[in-house]
């Protein structure tokens, strides 16, 4: 089973995925940075004066992480800079799910859709579980970057 | 080795900082962010409306509307009670940077025609300045009222939704977009006495939970405008009640 997980042949698979889903993920951003910038306002976890520099820098850091991976050069700072940027995303969505804060996710788009506050929450429950799953390829690369160590 | 790797992850983020901020100077103007933007509330999270009132709202004020004179129509007053300190701030940045840069869009022609003249045959309500709120929401009839008066307007959303239709007059001035001080500042600049800041100024945006029009009335507060007014349930309401729509970039 080990060896199945920590197989070559899926770990570049789940490696070239995470790469393409962070590519894509970082395009709708990086072309509207106001609607961003809405969405993470819409958080309220970010102080007003660092609102729209995260808007700003969020989306190239992810495009350039994922492009790293893609690519498959600097793989372990990549790696553990998307890790990070979904721990962020899972801790931050589920803060507002807690407080019964309904948001758009803004991770894939950055519109405002109009959605009723139910259709958001449900939305961010799927977000969150979506993060937790991308977190699980996070952890194959990291194992399996971990297994392969020794010989290199 | 594990050196190697934090230093490659400072190097990602440091090339993203300046990717970004490169993308952001050749940004177009409705791209543009400011870095450090103004933002209130940002860490204030909204109470939730009730998601009932806004379909019945309508219908109700109608059958009012069609029953009684206008004059009934209730204003209530919001919640807010935003602090000056705020208004301080945006005091302090028009103050040390007046830019008396003229838009290029022929916007001051239109909508600057305030109310010295008598409201018109129907006993309107009045409009008075209220300095102790930074804004008042009303609904249709008031903002029809306005409008007929030849009130400023402003469309708070994004320029790009601006020019897909917007109420006739109005202006764009997105709180998103970075040249949204400089049109707080030329606004501030066309109404600098104490007569002019207390003429009505609607503002909206796309109604729901949009709070951007809240946002730059409590900007336009800031500067001593007192007697702004937010069209709460804003554009697809106006819309809904077949008023005329202006499309394009002009007011």
């Amino acid at each position: 089973m080990k060896r199945y997980l920590t197989h070559p042949w899926l770990t570049i698979r789940v490696q070239l995925a995470l790469g393409a889903i962070f590519v894509i993920a970082a395009i709708p951003k990086i072309a509207d940075p106001p609607s961003f910038a809405h969405m993470i306002y819409n958080y309220r976890l970010v102080p007003a004066s660092l609102i729209n520099l995260s808007a700003l820098v969020m989306p190239w850091v992810e495009l350039l992480a994922g492009l790293a991976l893609i690519l498959g050069v600097w793989k372990k700072a990549a790696r553990n800079l998307i890790g990070i940027l979904l721990a962020i995303f899972i801790i931050a969505i589920s803060i507002n799910l807690f407080r019964d804060n309904a948001i758009d996710c803004g991770c894939f788009n950055v519109a405002d859709r109009g959605k009723t506050h139910e259709q958001r929450i449900f939305d961010m429950k799927v977000d969150v579980v979506r993060d937790l799953g991308m977190l699980l390829m996070v952890g194959q690369l990291w194992w399996a970057g971990k297994r392969e160590e020794p010989p290199s | 080795m594990k050196q190697n790797t934090i230093f490659q992850a400072v190097a990602i983020v440091a090339a993203g900082i300046i990717l970004a901020l490169v993308a952001n100077a050749f940004a177009s103007r409705d791209r543009k962010v400011s870095l450090v933007g103004t933002y209130p509330n940002a860490l204030k999270v909204p109470a939730r409306e009730v998601p009932a009132a806004p379909p019945v709202a309508p219908p109700v004020t109608q059958t009012v509307a069609m029953t009684t004179q206008p004059s009934t129509i209730t204003v209530q007053p919001t919640a807010t009670t935003a602090t000056q300190p705020t208004a301080t701030a945006a005091i302090e940045t028009v103050g040390i940077n007046p830019k008396a840069k003229t838009p290029a869009a022929p916007a001051p022609t239109t909508t600057t025609a305030p109310t010295p003249h008598a409201p018109p045959a129907t006993p309107a309500r009045e409009f008075n300045a209220h300095p102790d709120k930074p804004y008042i929401e009303i609904a249709y009839n008031d903002v029809k009222a306005l409008h007929d008066k030849n009130v400023l307007f402003l469309d708070a959303r994004r320029t790009s939704v601006y020019e897909q239709g917007h109420i006739p007059g109005a202006r764009t001035y997105s709180v998103w977009e970075s040249d949204i001080d400089d049109k707080v500042n030329k606004l501030f600049a066309e109404r600098n006495d104490q007569a002019a800041q207390n003429l009505p100024i609607v503002i909206y945006c796309s109604g729901g939970d949009c709070e951007d029009s809240h946002m730059l009335a409590q900007k336009l507060w800031g500067i001593q405008f007192n007697n702004v007014y937010v069209y709460k349930d804003g554009f697809p309401d106006w819309q809904q009640h077949g008023a005329p729509v202006h499309t394009g970039a002009n007011p």
